[in-house]
């Protein structure tokens, strides 16, 4: 069998093109500050590796996220089955989610910055805010979807509530939990990085901000790789784990929200 | 109550007092509780503020007016290039192949991350803030308009083959109908990224915008005029939005309250 040519062509695209830029970077620009090129940049990044810097900063982001992301999924899920389920807590709630999740998380950094400081705290609010609102719509919006006759079921079977929701209501809704935590890390991720470039001591949008004041460019395009590789990193283990998580429902290749 | 039949009325009365509680709840937090303006202002205070901005100072227009301009300059100029290189992306496989791993990575990655780098190329004026919409807004439509174009139902093309249809014709009659919903869906998106995008770029060495206004009310700790930057963004998103979504209607009737509403 010959291996997948789309798979060749696009390895084949990566290293040709990372070579065409090592070329014109160093045969054409006689800055190095515009576009360095591929080779220093690679050792800008082994070296802020070896000082155990990016490390520093990596943990910093990492921690931010992880921390307002596991919150985020746990109040998400509770209060979207809470709208799913009772039509008075959604009527209560709707105006607040509406509001919270048409405002651009960016517009509110400054405000979080007001509130919280420009420490680690403020951060987590940013990726708790940003997740929050996505999980708990599309939990509320996958309670809702429950087919009526797996709950006529439970009931003819005499399923207790509490059975019936961790039998039936929230697997129904597993995948549209799913989808709102796939939507909430791009957007998380997003907001963390602005927000560290907007004030932060440490972090990978801070090494962003530092080294783009400094006109380190070798060292903002490491930067950059990392957060390439982070993206990309996230994109296929959503992939992975998300089909695996709702094997009943074919997930499409593509969705249009992505 | 509790089994989800709530008449209309009592559903209006939850949702209004729900707000009026909440309007109170920061008003009574502002000026009770906090008692700080440089930390949190009362509804009254951010509305006294917007009636000022919009009204008797209009210092609101200049502002609304540059972030404006940024935002139709990038936006459109992302419709340009990204919609025709989404068909041609979706048309020849090998173009396709060759170009994923770019634009999957500059895709997934977190957009913020290439403003420095437009920054050192087009320098802090509009060229700079123009390129990071535009690479904001481009993706996502590139890769609707891609995707939209690979799922239209192979039946079709077969059919207008049997027909023997021009290019032009299967791509007029067939192709782009089918993926006009995928298209605006990308488009919808990229409204909001955009936005996005004109705050960031705002952020950075600018002198006028909503961004800047947003980001400078923040440092100066001026919570009134950064609830009203932060309502007018928000409005124009929601107008972006409802904006699209009556294209969507208008182009795409046969969806009328399909999946995408």
């Amino acid at each position: 069998m010959k291996p997948r040519p789309a798979f060749t062509r696009g390895a084949v695209s990566v290293v040709a093109g990372v070579a065409m830029w090592e070329i014109c970077a160093r045969a054409l620009l006689e800055n190095e500050l515009l576009i360095p090129p591929p080779t220093s940049v690679a050792r800008t990044f082994w070296s802020l590796a070896a000082s155990g810097e990016l490390n520093r900063h990596f943990v910093a982001t990492a921690t931010e996220f992880a921390l307002g992301f596991g919150v985020a999924c746990i109040v998400g899920v509770a209060l979207g089955y809470l709208m799913g389920r009772y039509r008075w807590v959604d009527e209560i709630m709707e105006p607040w989610v509406a509001v919270l999740s048409s405002v651009p998380v960016v517009t509110l950094v400054p405000l979080i910055i007001v509130w919280f400081g420009i420490g680690m705290f403020a951060k987590v609010v940013v990726v708790f805010k940003v997740t929050l609102v996505a999980v708990t719509v599309n939990t509320s919006a996958g309670i809702k979807s429950v087919d009526r006759v797996w709950l006529e079921l439970a009931r003819s079977m005499r399923m207790s509530s509490w059975h019936t929701t961790w039998k039936i209501r929230l697997p129904a809704a597993l995948p549209f939990i799913m989808t709102g935590m796939r939507l909430g890390v791009g957007r998380a991720l997003l907001g963390v990085v602005l927000a560290e470039l907007i004030a932060s001591e440490a972090g990978l949008g801070y090494l962003l901000r530092e080294s783009s004041e400094m006109w380190d460019s070798p060292k903002l395009f490491a930067t950059i790789v990392l957060l390439v590789a982070i993206g990309l990193a996230n994109f296929s283990l959503i992939r992975r784990v998300e089909q695996p998580m709702a094997p009943w429902r074919r997930t499409a290749e593509w969705s249009m929200d992505a | 109550m509790v089994d989800g039949r709530v008449s209309a009325t009592a559903r209006t009365i939850l949702r209004l007092s729900s707000v009026v509680a909440g309007l109170l709840g920061w008003h009574y937090l502002a000026v009770v509780v906090v008692k700080d303006g440089g930390v949190l202002a009362s509804p009254l205070e951010v509305l006294a503020r917007a009636y000022e901005m919009t009204v008797v100072t209009g210092e609101l227009y200049p502002h609304l007016f540059a972030s404006s301009m940024i935002f139709f300059y990038g936006f459109g100029l992302s419709l340009i290039v990204a919609v025709p290189l989404g068909f041609v992306l979706a048309s020849t496989r090998l173009a396709w192949d060759y170009a994923n791993p770019w634009i999957t990575a500059a895709y997934t990655a977190p957009g913020v991350a290439f403003a420095p780098i437009l920054l050192f190329w087009f320098g802090i004026g509009t060229g700079s803030k123009v390129a990071i919409v535009f690479l904001a807004c481009s993706f996502p439509v590139l890769l609707n308009v891609y995707h939209g174009m690979r799922v239209v139902n192979r039946e079709y093309v077969e059919l207008a083959r049997c027909y023997r249809l021009t290019r032009w014709a299967l791509f007029r009659h067939i192709l782009l109908p089918a993926s006009l919903p995928f298209i605006l869906a990308g488009v919808r998106l990229a409204v909001g990224r955009g936005l996005t995008g004109v705050a960031v770029a705002e952020w950075f060495g600018a002198s006028e915008g909503l961004g800047y206004l947003i980001f400078f009310a923040g440092q100066t700790l001026n919570v009134p005029t950064l609830f009203v930057g932060v309502a007018v963004f928000t409005g124009l998103g929601i107008a972006g939005f409802e904006i699209v979504r009556q294209v969507e209607k208008y182009a795409t009737p046969w969806l009328a309250g399909g999946p995408w509403k």
